[in-house]
């Protein structure tokens, strides 16, 4: 397995060239060209246009970093401007913008080879289209758009007009599966889910061009058989550790169900589907001499006496770069971040940015539940060793010393759970010897331990943004309440979207003998005194979903 | 002998709200107003169905949650106290405090104002990160004038605020589709 797990990640290394340039043998000064996009991602206007540049943007950025898209205020990913920033600042790019498409094809026609058109009243034949434009080097166009490419010298490879009419989805992925899947990277898949109806972000598909994936929607819901059975063929023929990037559809599936999908496989699933940049951020390292050094309140081996008292902790796992890093407030909480370890290979200056931004109250943590995203109840246990493996890699070159797990692939609102079993604990304790605790959950969970010292602690309580702020003191009141024993340990996840100047405010509504501290000082707390049970996921908790059989 | 002096108590504690008669319009389907209630977490939608029988009052709760349904019924007596399997109450999803499967809450009910309001109290065993605890649980069912409106006070012993729950009749016509 280990020689398997191996094997796969340099056959990532080596797969559509991915050479990352190191900022030590880089000119000082770089050459690179910046779109802003504004917000309009409708299908009937905005769309098509941001569409061919963002394949044309994998195009331009195979063999070196040149393109690069920064996004409306509002867009999900609110790091695009400040890290362009960075790298001018730290890597000497000077960007050049480039206002039109016209004026972007005119620089980055050559890139291509020519062009597919895509139908805009069939989308899946997008996500098609994009598959093709990896393998032949293309961008893709709508029908508008063919006399913009004709004009740049781009000659018509293919167009999937017509050919998929009335088809269903699983019928054009099946055919598309037969044309295209043998000739995609094994490596790397596109789940180019996301929006639905009238509106699409494939923010991605710069990354899935550039490394020739397979791009697809299929979903992961049971109801849809065909379409799971057949993700479930491209998912079984994909490498060992292999990534599924992107997202999942909204309206065919749940996250909580594809993500159960590809844990099932042992996959690395690394999300969003409006993630921009990666052809560009996978091509630089570090700067020279930059190492992590996350700010531990404790070492390692430090003893804390917990007092009668509540500690609370704040941490914030959602996809780090989604919302409240770049607004104001952060620095005024002890707040925990979730760094998203799959940039350690893709986006290098991303996490590097992230650092050197960091608050002396910001802290990272590592996960989730592996190198990637997974649900680890599902992964196959054959594949869980090679992929903690990783997963210990990655914290260690972040120096991260707590690591975060969830499984939602039972929960469903309020009756199901987020509970890891006995057997998933045993195995966690087994692979992570160098952790000083573990965090589970997403919601809240029930999945407490305690062994040689580490705590595995889930969160008690999570901060939805739109919930009022006076609901959120009230329900932290009552959970101080009731659990009456003191010292009670009260982890609290934090939704991205949260202003961290509301959070504040709510602890200052809070009465009782209360502390908040550092998530590491809460874990150091927390191994001194065992006020939580431990528990298990039990096999007559309540499940939503049992998981996906392998054929 | 003790035990049934307390029920005898009890009995005779509650025997004046029991012989209130019940507006019987609080019988029949209601659906929260989301906008008008404290805010639910995971639950997006509510029907609460109120079945009268003499001192019995049955109270469903139809709870949503994406394509999510759950019911479960709490059949309160005004006449007497009891243990009552699995008591529903309104949980937000997003508190690590659970009902406790299979365990029984005990419970009172009365009518107070004339019959317009119902007032049910219970102990609930609830499961938390510490282990288990227990949780008073004070309701009123409150059938405002014109009787198109309910509303569902809750208070806990545990938590300062109130939470508070207004319900909107649904026509017998609609409640039969």
């Amino acid at each position: 397995m280990k020689n398997r797990f191996i094997l796969a990640l340099l056959v990532l290394s080596l797969a559509g060239g991915f050479a990352p340039v190191s900022a030590e043998t880089a000119p000082t000064a770089r050459e690179a060209w910046i779109m802003h996009f504004d917000g309009d991602w409708k299908n009937a206007s905005g769309l098509p246009e941001k569409a061919m540049l963002i394949g044309l943007q994998g195009l331009a950025n195979r063999t070196a970093p040149r393109l690069y898209i920064a996004h409306a205020p509002d867009f999900p990913w609110e790091i695009t401007v400040p890290l362009a920033d960075f790298y001018t600042r730290k890597h000497g790019v000077k960007f050049t913008e480039l206002k039109t498409a016209d004026e972007a094809l005119t620089l980055f026609a050559a890139s291509a080879k020519g062009y597919v058109v895509w139908d805009t009243a069939v989308m899946p034949t997008l996500n098609v289209a994009y598959t093709i434009a990896g393998l032949e080097d293309a961008i893709v166009v709508t029908p508008a758009l063919i006399p913009l490419a004709e004009r740049h010298g781009l000659k018509r490879i293919d167009d999937l007009r017509g050919r998929y009419d009335g088809m269903t989805d699983t019928q054009i992925y099946a055919d598309a599966k037969t044309r295209y899947f043998a000739r995609c990277n094994p490596d790397m898949i596109m789940l180019m889910g996301g929006h639905a109806g009238d509106m699409r972000i494939p923010g991605i598909a710069d990354w899935g061009v550039r490394q020739r994936m397979f791009f697809h929607d299929l979903s992961g819901n049971p109801a849809h058989k065909d379409e799971v059975a057949l993700a479930m063929e491209l998912y079984g023929a994909m490498n060992p550790g292999a990534f599924v990037f992107g997202w999942h559809s909204y309206v065919k599936d749940t996250e909580e169900q594809h993500t159960t999908l590809t844990s099932t496989f042992g996959l690395r699933m690394d999300g969003l589907q409006s993630l921009p940049n990666h052809s560009f951020n996978s091509q630089f390292t570090f700067t020279p001499g930059f190492k992590f050094q996350n700010q531990h309140h404790v070492d390692r081996d430090t003893k804390l006496v917990a007092e009668k008292k509540v500690y609370l902790a704040f941490v914030q796992s959602d996809g780090i770069g989604l919302g409240v890093w770049t607004k104001p407030g952060r620095g005024k909480l002890q707040l925990a971040w979730g760094a998203i370890p799959s940039w350690l290979e893709f986006a290098p200056a991303a996490l590097e940015y992230f650092q050197e931004s960091a608050t002396p109250a910001d802290y990272f943590i590592g996960g989730l539940s592996g190198p990637s995203y997974m649900y680890p109840n599902h992964i196959p246990a054959d594949r869980f060793d090679g992929l903690m493996r990783e997963a210990v890699r990655q914290m260690e070159v972040l120096d991260e010393r707590i690591f975060e797990i969830l499984d939602n692939s039972a929960a469903d609102g309020n009756v199901g759970n987020a509970d890891l079993t006995k057997e998933t604990v045993d195995r966690y304790y087994a692979a992570f010897p160098n952790v000083i605790g573990f965090i589970n959950g997403y919601g809240p969970a029930r999945t407490f331990d305690l062994r040689n010292g580490v705590p595995m602690i889930s969160y008690d309580y999570y901060i939805d943004p739109r919930r009022p702020r006076e609901e959120v003191a009230a329900d932290l009141q009552e959970l101080i309440t009731i659990n009456r024993n003191r010292p009670y340990f009260c982890l609290v996840h934090v939704r991205e979207s949260n202003d961290v100047n509301s959070l504040v405010e709510v602890t200052k509504q809070l009465h009782g003998p209360i502390e908040i501290v550092p998530v590491d000082t809460f874990m150091k707390l927390a191994a001194s005194n065992q006020t939580y049970r431990t528990r298990y996921q039990l096999p007559t908790d309540p499940k939503h979903f049992e998981g996906f059989r392998r054929e | 002998m003790k035990r049934l002096r307390l029920g005898l108590l009890l009995v005779l504690m509650f025997a004046p709200f029991a012989a209130m008669a019940a507006n019987p319009g609080f019988a029949g389907r209601w659906r929260l107003d989301p906008a008008r209630s404290s805010a639910l977490d995971g639950w997006h939608a509510a029907d609460l169905v109120i079945a009268l029988d003499g001192t019995q009052v049955a109270l469903t709760y139809h709870m949503t949650w994406r394509t999510t349904k759950f019911s479960a019924t709490n059949t309160v007596d005004t006449a007497q106290p009891q243990a009552i399997k699995d008591f529903f109450r309104i949980e937000q999803r997003h508190m690590a405090v659970y009902p406790r499967a299979g365990e029984s809450a005990q419970v009172t009910a009365a009518w107070l104002d004339a019959g317009e309001t119902l007032r049910v109290e219970a102990a609930v065993p609830v499961g938390i990160s510490q282990g288990e605890g227990t949780m008073r649980v004070y309701n009123e069912f409150r059938l405002l004038e014109g009787g198109t409106t309910l509303l569902l006070i809750e208070l806990h012993n545990t938590r300062h605020r109130p939470l508070v729950y207004t319900f909107t009749k649904v026509p017998a016509e609609a409640a039969a589709n």
